[in-house]
């Protein structure tokens, strides 16, 4: 029988085994976020493990873009710290932390809509040392846009675009990209094909930490999951027991899972 | 793409490098053509009297004022009315070191220290705005009362009592008895005067029209060009947004600064109404109708535009110039109105559907760069 | 000048007194001709650079009728009349293309205030005739200062203001238009006609420059079509100063800028009462990087989310 008292406890991180390496490559601790009077993120503890593929769920006002906020930088905390493989984010500008080996790709497409695909992938591209001819061909492949490669960023259909700006993250080489619902507004094919291009890239060892609403999405490619309820962290575990859990679909009340 | 067998290795490793997206004109036809405009250029004061090419080297010191606003405001998107301050203080600078110290050598330290000075300004201004989170319209309207606050300050600096070392400042007089363009020291010095001065200011025009199209298709240039289009994004990928408005905006005071130079030493005198609004809002007219993002567009509108309005004025009288700011103002409209790039980006544009129409290649949305190796 | 039976007293009063009227003075005009530039930015997202222009078409409205024998306070009707209607007629043509193109529109007027400006050098010639200002002078102590300037502008400015707070907080008209400056497409689906908010919000702000060139027609001295450069520094850099709520805005900028520009004129002299209040914006905008209301909002909102 569910009871209030478990819906509002707080669960500690899970410290199961990952299925990737176990060191943690973000870490928040007491991470807290208010407005005013609103507290957006509450005394988070949340960690992301190397290689790993964490996905971030809530209903709507849980806190998530705002956590996502507070590790990029666009927004200072109130209390609490961030750290990114050992270094602690405090007090760094936003192009400071991209340079520790974050990436980021927002909600709503921010492409160059002016310039072509490729010039589109060669401003992130241009910041590596990566050689660019080959990894331009090789990220066109993986976002299926090398026949777009000379049109308009602008010209491409909204699928398009958020294939696209995955694709100009993902040529930073991060170690951990943040991808705030990368598959908003895709067809069922364009989800399962960023889908697969998540998974093939977690092979080579990328982390990601994802906001989804897309639970199908969220099945394909998490291995651990946290849900975020009222800025406060509610549950963490595998994506099984998330869907199990009768606390975690109470507090949807009723959206989409 | 290859030129003569033995050059070939040089030819097109230049040609690489002053080529790419960000400038109009990357095609073998365009440099014959470019390379023809030089030589008629240069040829020009043999062909006309002194007192024409004269007339004609003014148009190059002001040129140097429409490329810094090109490169800053379309490349970069940051519209300053201020640059006319970097080429003013440039100016005034010039005079100043060039009054005070009246030799070759002294000449020659006020050219360094004129441009180092204007430069140095421009990085002080930059910073103060870009460190301090001013940005768009509040660019624009910030670096327009600086230009106005100088305008105000030198105008009233009529007394003998306003004077660094022996050279007065002259209020709305200005200053006066400003030396020539001199390089060198003693009896191994250039004195730049009429016809020298045309050339000087035409190799400078056209090495620094080289040189910024190097930097502009380089990989800078194209961070130039994802800051204009979207600074948050290109936050995001880890570049320092306000570090590179900065550089830009400290070349762009640079080449202002070059063009104040050329300015003082044209008519060995400069005045306060550099600082004013008609002539702070002159880059303005000449880069955008000439075009944002060209650097040739804008040094052709500049000459265009500026010769129109020599012409006029000294045709019909006094009327001739009221005459002529209609008409630049009517452009003004007009170009905006209907092709608000400008007239070279436009004119390009078209030049490729024709070319592509022609070629009959499937009606593809069009590519928004030439097509480059 | 000095006058022994006045004591130190009397003399620091009255020149307190000559601050503050010269303080109105300015105050006065710059309300004026910040409004209707304010209006406009806030409604369309457009700067009309050719504002100076604008409020010399209003002096000139009233200069030439007066000097044929109009009478004065007709010659204004006749020149805020004039104005409202080029507004209109530049609106449908030009402006109307330039809506959230906020640096196109800028350029755009630029060229529209050359061709204003010179067009009216070429006919008119290089002045006009100046119109005596009416009402006289008020004396005190040393000084004196011009009823009309520092007493009737700055009175008329506050009543403007007030009836746009009325005509914007009170009126259907002032409802739709300020729902269409928050969000145009929410104001269409609800059935405003926004094309024709933005006509006649350009209407009214072109008629506010009209009243402005009207009302500085008698004080300029010597007419000439070269000040539409002066009328507009002050009333931009009040706008962007001020932010976007255009009755607090205009109010706190003009304010603020007037103090300055008084304070600096009265002590030292007119150059650096205006260098003066150009630093001070300089600083404003460096500090209140969305202007003064921008400010209070951003204030205002944090306040509100804390109770």
């Amino acid at each position: 029988m569910i009871t209030p008292q478990d819906i509002n406890a707080r669960q500690k991180p899970a410290t199961a085994a990952t299925g990737s390496g176990t060191k943690a490559i973000l870490a928040t601790r007491q991470l807290t976020k208010n407005f005013g009077g609103l507290t957006a993120v509450d005394d988070v503890d949340f960690e992301v493990n190397e290689g790993e593929i964490r996905c971030l769920i809530g209903p709507n006002g849980a806190g998530k873009s705002t956590l996502l906020n507070l590790i990029t930088g666009r927004l200072s905390p109130s209390e609490g710290d961030i750290y990114f493989d050992g270094t602690d984010l405090t007090g760094l500008e936003p192009h400071d932390r991209i340079d520790t080996g974050l990436s980021v790709k927002f909600q709503s497409p921010h492409v160059f809509e002016n310039l072509s695909v490729k010039r589109n992938l060669q401003v992130p591209l241009q910041r590596t040392d990566r050689d660019a001819e080959r990894v331009m061909a090789e990220t066109l492949e993986q976002i299926s846009l090398v026949e777009q490669a000379d049109t308009p960023a602008g010209d491409l259909s909204h699928g398009q675009q958020q294939r696209l700006e995955i694709g100009m993250a993902i040529t930073l080489d991060p170690t951990l990209m943040l991808l705030d619902e990368p598959v908003a507004g895709m067809s069922v094919d364009e989800t399962a094909d960023v889908a697969d291009l998540i998974n093939s890239l977690h092979d080579d060892g990328m982390a990601f930490l994802v906001v989804e609403h897309d639970m199908e999405f969220v099945r394909e490619i998490s291995e651990k999951v946290t849900v975020l309820n009222q800025g406060a962290v509610f549950r963490q575990g595998t994506i099984e027991e998330i869907e199990a859990d009768e606390a975690v679909r109470r507090i949807y009340l009723g959206e989409d899972t | 793409m290859s030129e003569t067998a033995p050059t070939e290795g040089i030819a097109t490793r230049v040609r690489r490098a002053l080529e790419g997206p960000n400038t109009l004109g990357n095609s073998t036809p365009f440099w014959v053509g470019f390379v023809a405009a030089v030589v008629a250029l240069a040829a020009y004061p043999q062909v006309t009297d002194p007192y024409t090419a004269l007339q004609t080297s003014r148009y190059f010191a002001l040129a140097f004022l429409a490329i810094s606003l090109s490169f800053i405001w379309g490349y970069s998107g940051v519209l300053s009315f201020g640059q006319v301050v970097f080429f003013g203080v440039s100016a005034y600078t010039f005079g100043i070191i060039g009054i005070n110290f009246a030799s070759t050598a002294g000449a020659t330290a006020a050219l360094f220290g004129a441009v180092a000075v204007g430069t140095v300004a421009a990085a002080l201004l930059g910073y103060f705005m870009f460190y301090g989170g001013v940005r768009d319209v509040y660019v624009t309207i910030l670096t327009l009362v600086v230009a106005l606050v100088l305008n105000t300050f030198m105008g009233q600096t009529a007394g003998s009592e306003w004077a660094i070392g022996t050279a007065r400042l002259g209020g709305f007089n200005g200053m006066t008895n400003i030396p020539k363009l001199t390089l060198g020291v003693g009896d191994a010095s250039i004195v730049f005067q009429t016809v020298g001065f045309y050339y000087a200011a035409l190799v400078a025009l056209v090495g620094t029209y080289l040189g910024l199209r190097v930097l502009l298709n380089s990989s800078f240039g194209m961070t130039m060009v994802a800051v204009r289009e979207d600074e948050e994004r290109t936050a995001m990928f880890g570049y320092n947004v306000p570090f590179i408005k900065l550089v830009v905006f400290t070349i762009g005071g640079g080449l202002a600064a070059l063009g104040g130079v050329f300015y003082a030493t044209w008519g060995n005198y400069v005045d306060p109404s550099v600082f004013s609004i008609g002539f702070a809002a002159l880059p303005v007219v000449w880069v955008s109708i000439g075009g944002r993002e060209s650097l040739l567009g804008a040094i052709g509108a500049t000459l265009l535009i500026e010769r129109m309005r020599t012409g006029l004025s000294s045709g019909i009288g006094p009327i001739g110039s009221e005459w002529a700011l209609v008409i630049v103002g009517g452009l003004l409209l007009g170009v905006i109105l209907f092709m608000p790039a400008g007239i070279a980006p436009t004119l390009n544009d078209l030049k490729d559907e024709l070319l592509e129409r022609r070629s009959s290649r499937s009606p593809a949305s069009s590519p928004t760069e030439d097509s480059v190796k | 000048m000095i006058d022994p039976t006045v004591t130190p007293v009397q003399t620091s009063v009255y020149s307190l007194g000559a601050l503050f009227f010269q303080f109105l003075n300015s105050f006065g005009f710059i309300v004026l001709a910040t409004v209707g530039l304010a209006i406009i930015f806030g409604m369309m997202g457009v700067i009309n650079l050719a504002h100076g222009e604008f409020i010399l078409i209003g002096v000139y409205g009233t200069a030439l009728p007066y000097h044929a024998g109009v009478p004065l306070p007709l010659a204004m009707v006749i020149g805020v009349l004039v104005t409202t209607v080029f507004g209109v007629i530049i609106e449908r043509t030009v402006v109307r293309h330039f809506y959230d193109r906020l640096l196109d529109s800028m350029v755009a007027t630029w060229g529209l205030s050359l061709v204003v400006a010179q067009l009216l050098l070429i006919i008119f010639g290089s002045s006009l005739d100046s119109i005596s200002t009416p009402l006289g002078n008020v004396r005190y102590g040393p000084f004196s200062s011009s009823v009309y300037r520092s007493i009737l502008l700055p009175m008329i400015a506050i009543l403007v203001l007030v009836g746009l707070y009325v005509l914007f907080t009170r009126t259907e008209f002032g409802i739709k238009a300020r729902a269409t400056i928050k969000d145009p497409e929410t104001a269409r689906a609800m059935g405003i006609d926004t094309d024709r908010m933005y006509v006649v919000t350009f209407a009214i702000g072109s008629a506010l420059a009209g009243l402005t060139g009207a009302l500085s027609a008698p004080s300029l001295g010597s007419i000439t079509p070269n000040r539409g450069g002066t009328f507009l520094v002050e009333a931009f850099v009040a706008v962007v100063v001020g932010g976007p709520s255009v009755i607090v805005g205009t109010l706190s900028a003009s304010g603020i800028l007037s103090i300055f520009n008084a304070t600096g004129s009265f002590f030292v002299d007119t150059f650096f009462g205006q260098m003066l209040m150009l630093l001070v914006a300089i600083v404003a905008l460096r500090v209140l990087p969305n202007g003064i209301t921008g400010y209070v909002d951003s204030w205002r909102q944090r306040r509100r989310a804390e109770q």
